[in-house]
């Protein structure tokens, strides 16, 4: 059973960290509502459906909503993260590779996450280098 | 005959990029008729199957459809009515549902390829969700969708078999020693 007021609590807490640590981010709204809730469709019903499929299952449906949150806001967003989200949008593996060479797809996932790293430091006020 | 028969079975691929072109009436009903005439346990045809063309309900299903990557202009619901199967006495865990579900969804793929269109299978969606914005009837399970449409220019080829396979690789003949 899944204790949700607890669940709750934890989301309010990760959302002021989150929020905390954004001071260096752009203020720009870059999600209209109508985009965040189809957004939250996808995450809510790959997470139903996924009880039930195979749990390689599960990284192809957070790379979807990936594919789309960068297809999203890839034209408001700031310079800083326009080049990460276009090219994310192109390299993100396809499930092809998932099944036939795990070594290769663990590779350009770990790729993708040093990207988004990278990101992250040109939005912060850490050096890139 | 029965060899443009076998080379439909053999052309068909399942398409995961359509074009927004839609599909002519006739050829969605010649799909239905198609599906009418696909083998179903003790002849008991517990399939219904829900044509969904309005763009708005379409756009709403692919939202809680994950699995769903067409933007399909016609898509065909293929529900269990569990009215049927109570009135025949068939248990919800009675396998033959499931395989009156595949015999329909094989046989209105093979039909739209047949009419030149494309199409393709989708199972991952929540069916709750699909059950209210369908309005569905309490006695209705959606069981798999099939797109149908026209096939983009740009769809990438069917994922690939794992490994190269043949029918004799699926195969044993007789008795195992």
């Amino acid at each position: 059973m899944i204790d949700w007021a607890n669940c709750a609590v934890k989301q309010t807490e990760l959302h002021k960290a989150v929020s905390r640590g954004s001071t260096h981010m752009s203020e720009n709204w870059v999600l209209t509502e109508e985009e965040a809730v189809e957004l939250l469709a996808l995450l809510i019903t790959s997470a139903r459906i996924q009880m039930e499929e195979p749990a390689n299952y599960g990284p192809l449906r957070l790379l979807t909503a990936t594919e789309r949150l960068s297809g999203m806001i890839v034209e408001r967003a700031s310079e800083k993260s326009r080049e990460f989200l276009q090219e994310n949008v192109d390299r993100i593996p396809d499930m092809h590779m998932r099944m036939s060479d795990v070594d290769a797809y663990s590779a350009a996932l770990d790729e993708r996450c040093r990207a988004v790293a990278a990101c992250l430091l040109r939005h912060s006020s850490l050096p890139e280098e | 005959m029965s060899e443009a028969v076998l080379n439909n079975i053999k052309t068909r691929r399942v398409v995961r990029e359509m074009t927004g072109e839609p599909v002519a009436r006739e050829q969605i009903e010649a799909i239905l008729e198609a599906a009418r005439w696909a083998p179903s346990g003790g002849n008991l045809r517990p399939n219904r199957y829900i044509v969904i063309q309005d763009a708005e309900t379409r756009r709403l299903i692919r939202l809680v459809s994950p699995g769903m990557f067409q933007e399909a202009p016609v898509l065909i619901l293929i529900c269990t009515n569990w009215d049927v199967a109570a009135e025949h006495n068939l248990p919800p865990t009675d396998r033959a549902l499931l395989i009156d579900v595949g015999t329909a969804a094989q046989t209105m793929m093979l039909a739209a390829h047949a009419l030149g269109l494309a199409s393709g299978p989708v199972t991952s969606y929540s069916k709750e969700a699909v059950k209210k914005i369908l309005n569905l009837p309490e006695s209705y399970s959606p069981e798999m969708f099939i797109c149908i449409g026209h096939r983009a220019s740009t769809a990438q080829p069917g994922m690939r078999a794992w490994k190269k396979i043949t029918w004799r690789d699926l195969t044993h003949w007789e008795r195992f020693k």
